[in-house]
């Protein structure tokens, strides 16, 4: 803690060093065109939600629209009831965020404190790092299969299995890092004083990593938020997410730019607002991830 | 690591009891993803070994033996889409490095304006990947596309960025840039936060200059970061879906077709079901091959910098 704050102290010539580590015009320079590049597009997304028709499809594009107008909201929403989208993506990303942090961090925990044999723990962890790893569309025809088999095409339940089937190792991943990083005295104090394994777990271990609690909580929902490969080929109709309502925009409805672009603001701003919220801990979080797995 | 031998004696009841919780926390776990990852994967071994239509009601399974691999040797649309990613990844991931370290070292400094703009940099990385797709379709369009009317300022011709060959790609691995220097950007972000500060306060004190400084000192101390981030993003590059899905769908012809989309083709569009999973599994093997290099690689450079 001390050498943080003494850190925090020191950073006005560290940011000149680093910041200022090809002079200080470049650094102006590629601030104002990254900036411009990354808000260009977002400022073009926005504002083609709120444009009327005519200006949407207008060729040449306008660049500063001066009339406004929520038809394309209205539209998303009255006529192709997008609400029922929404519902179900906010369901899924829920759910499925609730099962993978509660199985998850108890695995995680297992794995990082738990008493396993060496090998064991070894196997677990490889385990969980190539389900990280390995490619989602290796298993989408089987699991389709099943699902056709088991009656669950369209439904959220299959998407609630499938985005919690995904998020669990990363939240094992995520939460290892977060349990290693616990002082093993603390857990040993706690041992001696005669709790057992479950109380460690809840009462001495789980306060201290609520941090990456939330971390790995931000990661698993913006993941199961956006997730579109399973839920575009285990949907057809009353359970499509947002993501699925977005691409279909391009293969049967042509050009409603206006509608698609209100959609995607619609998907964004949950997401937005909830990584905003808590940057610090997702920034966190995505350092661990890069960092351990 | 905990050493479990050494108390092992005294207290081997409540060890013992420790195990089972062990193992009762890991169950749920170990359930969950051994029915929803582990069973679909040998149940894709399994149907790679036969031909199956799933488009039809009453198909049933036939035995097909290595039929389904041998395939693959000959399928001239299978190769183009493995060249394909590998270019993708390949540039996509160098030009996301290059980018985003710079962008990491502008943005260093923990004053408000950084703060802000760090909060705006990571709008393309929790945008859906579908949305960005479209959203740069749109941009992107021939004819109506705003790129091409803002190229136009500068004088250069509309390009018809998506039907034509030529630019299909590149307008792919640019949207995947957009979409993935945030990601690159604060993680080595926060690798410049944890540098030593003394070390650098030192050589600036001596009269480095700060161009020398990054040379000498931050890139060397950043390099195994750097190569962790690579091998992430070269990883995950393979897995690109989403962006191609929506914008180009693999076309025109096959210039931008990839692995998971063709697989996904394969599969969703032609309902071959056994050659798809023959495709996944081998899609699989080279992913883990890939990731076991990438882990053996990583070890390497972590034990060479503590």
């Amino acid at each position: 803690m001390k050498k943080r704050r003494k850190q925090g102290k020191d950073r006005s010539v560290i940011d000149d060093v680093i910041g200022n580590f090809a002079g200080k015009p470049f650094r102006i320079v590629v601030i104002i065109l990254t900036m411009a590049a990354i808000l260009f597009p977002i400022y073009w997304l926005v504002t083609s939600s709120f444009k009327i028709k005519a200006d949407y499809l207008s060729n040449p594009p306008i660049l500063f629209p001066k009339r406004f107008t929520l038809d394309s909201y209205k539209e998303i929403f009255s006529k192709d009831g997008l609400l029922r989208n929404f519902t179900n993506s906010l369901v899924v990303a829920a759910v499925s965020t609730v099962i993978s942090l509660v199985f998850g961090s108890m695995a995680a925990y297992a794995t990082a404190r738990g008493r396993f044999h060496k090998k064991i723990r070894a196997a677990f962890g490889i385990w969980f790092m190539v389900q990280k790893m390995y490619p989602a569309i290796a298993t989408a025809i089987p699991i389709y299969l099943v699902m056709r088999n088991l009656h669950l095409i369209d439904t959220l339940s299959a998407l609630i299995i499938m985005n919690t089937s995904f998020n669990i190792p990363l939240v094992i991943w995520l939460m290892m890092g977060f349990f290693e990083q616990v002082p093993i005295e603390m857990e040993e104090s706690a041992e001696i004083d005669g709790c057992t394994f479950i109380q460690k777990f809840f009462k001495v271990v789980f306060p201290v990593t609520k941090p990456g609690l939330v971390a790995a909580g931000i990661l698993a929902f913006v993941g199961a938020w956006n997730e579109f490969l399973f839920a575009v080929i285990l949907t057809i109709n009353k359970s499509k997410t947002l993501p699925v309502i977005i691409s279909g925009f391009i293969t049967d409805k042509g050009l409603s730019w206006g509608p698609m672009a209100a959609t995607s603001v619609i998907t964004l701003v949950p997401v937005l607002i909830i990584v905003w919220l808590a940057q610090k801990q997702f920034v966190q979080g995505l350092a661990m991830g890069a960092v351990k797995g | 690591m905990r050493k479990d031998a050494e108390t092992s004696g005294r207290h081997g009841m409540s060890h013992k009891n420790e195990t089972i919780w062990s193992w009762v926390f890991m169950l749920p776990t170990m359930i969950f993803l051994g029915l929803t990852a582990l069973l679909p994967l040998l149940y894709s071994v399994y149907l790679s070994f036969f031909q199956y239509k799933i488009n039809l009601p009453n198909a049933v399974p036939v035995f097909n033996g290595l039929g389904n691999y041998i395939r693959m040797f000959t399928d001239k649309n299978l190769a183009a889409s493995t060249k394909n990613t590998i270019i993708f990844a390949l540039i996509s991931v160098a030009l996301e490095l290059f980018v985003g370290i710079i962008v990491a070292m502008v943005f260093c400094s923990d004053k408000m304006w950084a703060r802000l703009c760090m909060s705006i940099l990571m709008i393309p990385m929790i945008m859906a990947p579908v949305a960005i797709g479209t959203l740069w379709r749109m941009m992107l369009d021939g004819t109506t596309g705003v790129i091409n009317y803002l190229l136009g300022f500068l004088g250069i011709p509309g390009i018809s960025w998506l039907s034509n060959p030529k630019f299909a790609m590149p307008a792919v691995m640019l949207v995947n840039v957009w979409q993935l220097v945030p990601w690159v950007t604060i993680i080595v972000a926060a690798g410049l936060k944890a540098l030593p500060t003394e070390c650098l306060e030192a050589a600036k004190v001596d009269g480095a200059k700060n161009i020398q400084i990054f040379w000498n000192l931050i890139l060397p101390m950043i390099s195994p970061l750097l190569i962790i981030v690579a091998m992430l993003r070269f990883v995950d590059a393979f897995k690109v879906f989403d962006t191609v899905y929506t914008m180009t769908n693999g076309g025109p012809g096959n210039a931008t077709e990839m692995l998971p989309n063709y697989i996904y083709k394969q599969g969703l569009k032609f309902f071959d079901a056994g050659y798809t999973a023959a495709l996944a599994i081998m899609f699989v093997i080279v992913m883990t091959l890939i990731t076991a290099l990438f882990l053996k690689f990583r070890k390497y450079v972590e034990g060479k910098v503590s």
